[in-house]
Order: structure tokens, then C-alpha cells, then sequence
């Protein structure tokens, strides 16, 4: 079980992936923006956090470059739907900052549940998942 | 009479010589300056064509360049926006097939529900295919260029269109040796999806005719595309003899969305990612067509030399 931070601006798929997170036994914070997710960081650490890109206030960019400063052992996924740029130019950008691994949506939910269970595990995810 | 009274007669006839002759020096310089000023006026007269020649087609040129500018503008401005759209589909799906997922492992597996949340899952899958579509439109993605022969890269996409064209289409193809830097793959996608729209035109008859030139820097024709740069350009002509177009279908066929198939038969994306793959490849593209007698699309390509 993992403590995750999820970081999403679209209702809908904050409560879906909440439901499936939570379904997969892992307990679940939710922020609906990078402030929110700034906010929650400075109460609680959690083991991984899963943000979104394209968001208001404070995207996921400036988030994951922030977090990767102040907290450098938290794990990060980096999502997005892409299109008003471009999706893979954003996630590469995400992994560069130090995202662990980046999906484009819409994900494959079980291969974003692995690739939460090998970060747990300490195992590291190599390939841009898609 | 005596020689006395008509003393003046020579003086006279030499007075009348005289004055002949100065008429007819005078009558000689004003034919000669008619025919100088003649000369000039026509002169003139011809510069005067000329120019208005010049401005016409300057004017012409000013307004091929600004319709070409608008319409690059329009769909620069169609592709933001369905990168927008784009961005807020992707999240619906991933809704969609994420709570559908979840409702299919509650159910019985052997249930129709079960199958059912199936279909609703494969339909969202099919969205997603048309968005990754719309994206390809819409953004500029970071493609791998390398030089490529574009002879031999046409004749490779034709080897791979060959067999699905219908028997009563004749395909000929006249190359030169060029050199362009582009991604292969995205340069077979521009070639497919104009073949086959070439094929659907002809309803399956008639000729599609490939031919291949270079445009100089300094060509006129390159004077109509605002984006053109002064270097050597690989034209592609593509044409068909199919049933054509109008006005208004060719003003708008690069849209994304624009179709003139029936329901069901065509996205109306196929041009509108043929243009931004062109666009991609610092490349133009224009089309020409006349109903009933068949339709020209033309590609320019900057020529690739080491």
C-alpha cells in the first residue's frame, strides 16, 4: 500500500482515479491544482505523487520542478491529455525535471498501478509509458 | 524679249529650287520626326502596358499571398483549438474507460452487462484513436528528419498503396533525383492519403498521374506562398482525373473536419494532416481542380544538399 498524492484538475478523473487508486488498497490525498498539492506537501509527506500537466494556478511543470528540490526522494508520475502544446514534449520535459515515469492519457490504469508498485518496491521505471 | 527685261528668270528658278528644296528638307525631318515620336509612343504606349501587366500581376500575387496567409492563419488557429478540444476529450475518455473498467470487474464476467461495459470501453478506444488524430493535426511533434532520396521514398509508399488500388486506376510516375530532409514515414502518410482520396475522386477509373521537377529559388512561382524561402524547392504534382471540386470545397479542404465523403466513410482529418505534415517539413502545398475534369494537388519540398 502506497501513500499518493493525487494531483488532478478534472473532477471526473480525480474521482476516478481516486476509486481506482483506493481500489488497489492505496490511500489517497487529492489536490485539484499544484498549489493545493504545495499545500498538502508542507502538512504531509507522501510516497508518490501523481500529477497532472495542464492545470490552473500552478501547473505540473513548476510542481514537479518545486517538489523535486524540496522533497527528492518522493516518486513521481507525471500525466497528461496533452494537446494545447505538445503531450510528449511536456512529459519528456516532466521527466527531465525528475518525474519517475510519465503516462499520456487516456492511461492504461493497470499499467499505472505497476509502475506504482515497482516504484514502492524501489524498482526503477525506465520507459515512457504511453 | 530681250535678255535685259528677264534678267531675274535665273535668280528665279534658282530662288524656286531653293525653296523646293527646303521643302522637301522640311517634309524629310518631319517624317523623320514623326516616325521618332511615333516610335516613342509606341515605346511608350508598350511600358505603359507593360507596367499595368506588372501591377496586375503584383496585385494578383498581393492577393494569392494574402488569401494563402489567411488560410494558413485559419488553420494555424483551427489546430489550437483542436488541441484544446483535444485536451479536454483525452480527460472524458480517460473518464469514461476508467469508470467503465472499474463498473466491468464488479459485474459477472459472463454477463451481458460485462459485455456490454466492453463495448462502451472499445467505443472510448475509438475515440481516443480519433483525438491521437486531431493531435496529429494540431501539434507540432517533434519528428526525426533525415535526408531522403524522394524518389525512392515516393516509389516505396506507391509499392505499399499498389496493391489496394482498385484495378481501373492507372498510376504513373515520373521522378527525378532529389534530395529533401524529412521523416519517411510521415512523407508515405502525405502520399497515401492523397492517393487514396485521388482514388475515391475517380471512383476507382481513371489515371493518377505523379511528377516530379525542382523550382529554382528564383522562380515567380514560388512567389505565391508567403512561408517560401529563396532556396531550391522538389515539387510534387499529383493528379487525378477524378470528378473534381468547387470553389468552395477547394477553399476549405485542408480544414480539419472538412469531408465531402458521405457519413461514416471519411474524418475529414486525411488533408488537414497531409497540410500540417507539408507545413512540418517547412514544405507548401496547394490544390487546383475543375469539376468534372479532375483535381491537382502540389507539393514543394526544400531540396536537401550537402
Amino acid at each position: 500500500m502506497a501513500k499518493i498524492l493525487l494531483v488532478e484538475d478534472d473532477d471526473l478523473v480525480r474521482d476516478m482515479l481516486t476509486q481506482v487508486l483506493q481500489r488497489a488498497d492505496h490511500e489517497v490525498t487529492c489536490a485539484s491544482n499544484g498549489e493545493e498539492a504545495t499545500e498538502c506537501l508542507r502538512n504531509e509527506t507522501p510516497d508518490i505523487m501523481v500529477t497532472d500537466i495542464i492545470m490552473p494556478k500552478k501547473s505540473g511543470i513548476t510542481l514537479i520542478s518545486e517538489v523535486r528540490t524540496k522533497h527528492p526522494n518522493l516518486d513521481i508520475i507525471a500525466i497528461s491529455g496533452g494537446g494545447r502544446l505538445d503531450p510528449s514534449g511536456y512529459l519528456d520535459l516532466s521527466e527531465t525535471l525528475g518525474a519517475s515515469v510519465s503516462f499520456e492519457k487516456p492511461i492504461d490504469n493497470t499499467a499505472l498501478l505497476m509502475a506504482i508498485d515497482l516504484l514502492m518496491h524501489g524498482q526503477k521505471v525506465t520507459d515512457k509509458a504511453t | 524679249m530681250t535678255p535685259e527685261r528677264h534678267f531675274w528668270l535665273p535668280y528665279f528658278i534658282t530662288a524656286i529650287a531653293l525653296v523646293i528644296l527646303i521643302l522637301i528638307a522640311a517634309l524629310v525631318r518631319i517624317t523623320h520626326l514623326a516616325r521618332t515620336q511615333a516610335k516613342a509612343l509606341k515605346k511608350s504606349n508598350e511600358n505603359l502596358k507593360n507596367e499595368i501587366k506588372d501591377r496586375m500581376h503584383a496585385e494578383e500575387t498581393k492577393q494569392k499571398l494574402e488569401v494563402a496567409l489567411l488560410q494558413g492563419q485559419k488553420l494555424q488557429a483551427m489546430g489550437t483549438l483542436a488541441g484544446g478540444i483535444a485536451h479536454d476529450f483525452n480527460n472524458i475518455l480517460y473518464a469514461i474507460i476508467g469508470y467503465t473498467g472499474m463498473a466491468r470487474e464488479d459485474v459477472d464476467q459472463q454477463s451481458l452487462v460485462h459485455k456490454n461495459l466492453g463495448k462502451v470501453i472499445d467505443a472510448a478506444h475509438r475515440g481516443q484513436d480519433l483525438v491521437a488524430r486531431i493531435l496529429a493535426f494540431s501539434r507540432k511533434q517533434h519528428h526525426h528528419f533525415d535526408p531522403l532520396n524522394l524518389k525512392e521514398t515516393i516509389e516505396a509508399a506507391l509499392s505499399l498503396l499498389r496493391p489496394t488500388i482498385p484495378a481501373g486506376t492507372l498510376l504513373d510516375f515520373h521522378p527525378i533525383e532529389a534530395d529533401v530532409l524529412g521523416n519517411k514515414t510521415q512523407l508515405h502518410q502525405v502520399l497515401v492519403n492523397l492517393i487514396n482520396n485521388a482514388v475515391d475522386a475517380m471512383d476507382g477509373e481513371g489515371t493518377i498521374d505523379i511528377r516530379m521537377s525542382r523550382v529554382l529559388a528564383n522562380d515567380t512561382f514560388l512567389k505565391q506562398f508567403p512561408d517560401a524561402r529563396q532556396k531550391n524547392y522538389c515539387k510534387i504534382e499529383l493528379k487525378d482525373t477524378g470528378h473534381g471540386m468547387d470553389q468552395h470545397t477547394m477553399e476549405r479542404i485542408f480544414e480539419p473536419f472538412f469531408t465531402t465523403k458521405q457519413v461514416g466513410k471519411g474524418t475529414g482529418l486525411g488533408l488537414s494532416i497531409v497540410h500540417s505534415i507539408v507545413k512540418e517539413h517547412e514544405g507548401e502545398i496547394i490544390v487546383s481542380s475543375q469539376l468534372g475534369k479532375g483535381s491537382t494537388f502540389i507539393i514543394l519540398l526544400p531540396e536537401y544538399s550537402v
